[in-house]
């Protein structure tokens, strides 16, 4: 027998091996995403949903994978119970590879510590509490957490000769993460925190507030408040006639803010990640289609959701064709520079905490405002 | 026999059929839905004693139930002790905090008390949520340590299931001995005329607190099992929403019934996670299921009914020769 | 301690005035529904948020000018107030033998069945329109959220608008509760349902018309202050609801007066507590003058009270 064909000889003999090998590739690749469909969240779980869905139709289009990804959404209303149900109910779920979720750290906390047990990366895209991505190697988050945002914003105050701040903020697990970590801040740089204020989650009553506020002669107010409250805040804040400037997180990045807070929301200064009005080739298309798919502008929760959803696709691709949980973890701490419309998205690959740019906008004529 | 076929049958369920069935599933997910709905029962339990039986309609149970919660919480991670002592802890703090709020609004009348509750279980949470540095407030207790009582591991699902299984039906037998008892028809007495008990020598005031301190001792006990079967705990799992649900589990099976909180308990909280195919409308359904059970079967499904029609029946035979259960007068 | 006696407290004290009378608006259209029928209307903060809901429509596609918005709101509220009453509370007046009227089983189901209806209206909305704040046309916010500057005082337009709300609602009630035979039969069934039956009136009829008057009261309550505190979302209901009862608690549970009154304290004090102690002990302020009221004035502080009830 010549070498060529005892070489396809031996190649034939072989092939059954390699048939099993080729069986073992999925049928299809599963996410799990856990968000708030309904309660009082249930607003940014449609957006996450909506960009998810944006996400993963390109994807496939886009035939990169030889099998279809499929997104199974369940709805925990961002409640940590829940989120534990839903978590061990995707863990009992084989075929999922990879979870998405949850809105809130608390609920992300919560249904971390089940995947952490049970050996599944989870990906959350506004988590920002510090202890998060702490709770084991499988957690992950493409959001800045207030440990990164609360300086920055406290050295622009300083540059823009804020001596005295006043900080409100509501009280829950986000509010205050966004105190300690601003207040320890801007006190290090020497300026002096003359009033900090928590409201309950639920009151959009601030004119007591307000008033204490005022009374303390600040140089400027920093709030930490989702965009509904923040609405709330700046009108009453007009009605008092209150003049002090106002600083917020970029939770406030939103078209509506504008809306509902009418003439209130002139002048506030905030950072964001995302900025819709960016020239970039890739936002634009992100917004236009986000827009025109869905009738609404996307904030930046919409685009959080989106990039995250980008990025663990990317993991399984390179993952691909071994997708398995701790293969699409492992491929998740190697991302670096994604380019996502949040701007470009590197994991540390010690603390897996994600490294972005943050931007200074202003409300100008009732437009969001690129400053710098 | 006869008589000792219904506890036998509740045993066998309980630690033999049930475990066996969700060991055979393997399943997390259906363990800790076990495990969240005999906590709950036990809530359900205790709320059908101090409401069903003893007619005190109270709007602020869930506030106990955060007490013994946040008490196994604080005592497990802070002072280290193991669940074998959180747990009788736990209900004994949130008992003591029960007669405390007894003693001031005793001598209220139904929907004065109720309302008292409300305003109570309202404070207990802002109390809860504000206090941070005690309670760290809205960022909760977590890494709570699982159950190991007396060093005794019992972490495992099946093993977690076995001891929330042995705490429920504890809670099972004091409640329906309570009930089914002189002691119980005292309650009843109380529940269907207050002044009447007091009337007929009836200690009234001092029924009312021990049944109270009986009942928040158990929600305390259902609130360290919550904590340490969940590892966390927060002030948002404790508020008005709870009682409601608490209270509309006991209503829903029937005022009065113990096997109507089982029921009720089982009903309202696997209801919402079966539903969850329908996914958005879920908590629709939920609110629309409650109506219907309470427009349908006011008196829930498995209410006293017996005891009422008798009342009822009494009531017409004194006002002279109206024919056994028919309303008087008004169509 | 006197330092703090400046302008800014007085500014509280207004701030906390205009909190107090919001809840008044909605306290009076629920004490008036419980001092007749004796139970707990859960679901009264959902026609609120019904009657907001459907001026914010009625301005979004008809943009009426002021009386007919206010008269739209009204009669939307008018109609769900009958409809709830129809569907929740008529259904458990079936028995009214002496046995079932004193059984607590009953009067708990009609106190679940609207918190249910409570919940069904709520997610509906929600369903339909979207969980988060609408926003107003400027137009009509622009209105009520004006600021008036009395000196170093500042008062928004809006605060005025509800003063005179209330004032007007107040006065009507009292008009129609003391002038007219609706009226009469209301006070006759409040004070004795069985007894009022006895004499021939029409028990049934008044119950519709009582849920008429405080649902349309509230629904109009409801575009008030939502358009002066710009937010209009499905759960707004709950937070006045729950101090609305508060109030009418304290006040003596039958007394529209006392409820009026006491809502306007509970404002104040707010108020005066997020000075002193922050916003989130200030939210227990509500619950202490609610234990504290009733178990020292058992009674209430205004009102002659029911003893059994």
């Amino acid at each position: 027998m010549t070498t060529t064909r005892r070489s396809l000889l031996a190649a034939a003999a072989l092939a059954p091996l390699a048939a099993p090998l080729a069986q073992s590739q999925p049928r299809r690749v599963l996410i799990g995403y856990q968000l708030p469909l309904t309660g009082e969240f249930s607003q940014y779980g449609e957006r996450f949903r909506n960009s998810a869905l944006m996400a993963l139709d390109a994807f496939n289009r886009s035939g990169r994978l030889p099998v279809p990804v499929e997104i199974v959404f369940e709805d925990t209303r961002s409640d940590p119970r829940e989120a534990v149900a839903v978590a061990r109910k995707f863990v009992d779920n084989r075929e999922i590879v990879a979870v998405l979720g949850d809105f809130s750290s608390s609920a992300s906390i919560q249904a971390g510590r089940v995947y952490a047990e049970a050996g599944m990366p989870q990906l959350s895209q506004t988590a920002s509490h510090p202890d998060f991505v702490k709770i084991s190697p499988w957690q992950f988050r493409n959001i800045t957490t207030q440990a990164y945002e609360g300086p920055r914003v406290a050295e622009w105050m300083r540059e823009n000769g804020v001596r005295r701040v006043a900080v409100v903020a509501i009280q829950n697990d986000w509010g205050q993460s966004v105190v300690s970590n601003f207040a320890e801040a801007f006190r290090a740089g020497g300026g002096e925190v003359v009033a900090t204020q928590f409201f309950n989650p639920g009151n959009r009553e601030f004119r007591a507030i307000l008033t204490e506020i005022a009374r303390a002669r600040p140089d400027a107010i920093y709030i930490g408040m989702f965009y509904e409250d923040g609405a709330a805040f700046l009108q009453q804040r007009r009605q008092l006639n209150i003049r002090v400037p106002v600083y917020a997180t970029s939770s406030l990045y939103e078209p509506k803010l504008v809306e509902l807070a009418g003439a209130g929301a002139e002048g506030v200064f905030l950072s964001t990640t995302f900025m819709a009005t960016s020239p970039e080739p890739h936002v634009r298309a992100y917004v236009e289609e986000y827009r025109r798919r869905f009738g609404n502008e996307p904030n930046m929760f919409s685009a959080q959701a989106f990039d995250a959803v980008n990025i663990l696709l990317e993991a399984i691709v390179r993952a691909w064709p071994e997708v398995t949980r701790a293969r699409v973890r492992d491929e998740l701490a190697r991302t670096r520079d994604f380019p996502g419309v949040t701007g470009v998205t590197t994991f540390d690959p010690e603390t897996r905490e994600p490294a972005k740019t943050l931007a200074r906008m202003r409300i100008e004529n009732g437009q969001f405002v690129l400053l710098r | 026999m006869r008589k000792h076929l219904a506890p036998l049958a509740v045993l066998g369920v309980l630690f033999g059929l049930l475990p066996a069935s969700l060991s055979a599933a393997g399943s997390g997910y259906l363990f800790r839905l076990a495990d969240v709905t005999l906590i709950f029962c036990i809530l359900a339990l205790s709320m059908q004693l101090i409401t069903g039986v003893a007619g005190l309609l109270t709007l602020g149970h869930a506030a106990f139930y955060g007490i013994g919660a946040y008490t196994a919480a604080i005592l497990s991670t802070r002072v280290g002790l193991d669940a074998g002592l959180t747990i009788p802890a736990s209900g004994l703090v949130a008992a003591l905090f029960g007669v405390l709020i007894a003693l001031p609004t005793m001598r209220l009348v139904s929907i004065y008390f109720a309302v008292a509750t409300l305003g109570l279980g309202e404070m207990i949470y802002v109390t809860l949520l504000n206090w941070v540095s005690f309670t760290r407030g809205p960022l909760g207790i977590g890494d709570i340590p699982p159950l190991r009582p007396f060093g005794l591991d019992l972490s495992s699902p099946l093993g977690t299931y076995f001891l929330v299984a042995a705490l429920a039906a504890l809670a099972l037998l004091v409640v329906h001995r309570l009930a089914h008892s002189y002691y119980g028809n005292a309650l009843r007495a109380l529940r269907e005329d207050d002044q009447c008990a007091d009337a007929m020598g009836l200690p009234v005031v001092r029924l009312k607190i021990e049944v109270f301190a009986i009942a928040t001792f158990l929600a305390g006990l259902a609130g360290a099992l919550w904590a340490h079967t969940t590892g966390y705990v927060n002030p948002a799992d404790f508020r008005f929403a709870e009682s409601i649900l608490i209270l509309a589990m006991v209503v829903v099976g029937g005022l009065g019934s113990i096997p109507g909180a089982i029921v009720g308990a089982a009903l309202l909280i696997l209801l919402p996670e079966a539903l969850r195919a329908i996914g958005e409308v879920r908590i629709l359904a939920v609110g629309l299921i409650m109506f219907l059970c309470i427009l349908f079967l006011p008196k829930g499904l498995f209410g006293e009914v017996a005891a009422l029609d008798l009342v009822r029946r009494q009531f017409g035979a004194a006002w002279g020769g109206s024919p056994a259960g028919r309303p008087l007068g008004w169509r | 301690m006197f330092d703090r006696f400046d302008i800014f407290f007085v500014q509280q004290l207004v701030n906390g005035l205009s909190v107090g009378l919001v809840y008044a608006l909605v306290a009076i259209g629920f004490t008036l529904i419980f001092g007749v029928l004796n139970v707990v209307n859960f679901a009264h903060g959902e026609i609120y948020m019904i009657g907001a809901y459907a001026g914010l429509l009625a301005i979004v596609f008809l943009a009426p000018p002021w009386v007919a918005l206010i008269l739209l709101v009204l009669a939307a509220g008018v109609v769900s107030g009958v409809v709830l009453e129809r569907v929740a509370f008529k259904p458990f007046r079936r028995f009214r033998d002496e046995a079932s009227l004193k059984s607590k089983a009953m009067r708990e189901s009609t106190l679940l069945s609207s918190l249910a209806v409570s919940i069904v209206v709520r997610e509906s909305v929600e369903k339909i329109l979207g969980a988060d704040m609408q926003p107003i046309p400027r137009a009509y916010a622009d209105a009520m959220q004006e600021p008036i500057s009395l000196g170093e005082l500042s008062v928004a337009s809006g605060q005025i608008a509800i003063l005179a709300a209330a004032i007007l609602m107040f006065a009507t009630l009292q008009w129609i509760l003391t002038r007219t035979d609706i009226g009469l039969s209301i006070r006759a069934v409040a004070a004795n349902p069985l007894g009022a039956q006895y004499v021939g009136v029409n028990v049934d009829r008044t119950v519709i018309a009582t849920f008429a008057i405080g649902s349309g009261m509230g629904a109009v309550a409801g575009i008030l202050i939502g358009l002066y505190q710009g937010t209009i979302f499905p759960a707004m209901g709950f937070a006045p609801g729950v101090k609305a009862f508060v109030a009418m608690v304290m006040g003596g549970l039958n007394s529209i007066p006392g409820a009026v009154v006491c809502a306007i304290v509970l404002g104040l004090s707010e108020a005066v507590a997020t000075e002193f102690f922050g916003q989130g002990w200030a939210d227990l302020v509500a619950y202490v003058f609610l234990v504290l009221t009733l178990v020292f004035f058992p009674t209430g502080l205004f009102g002659a009270g029911r003893e059994r009830v």
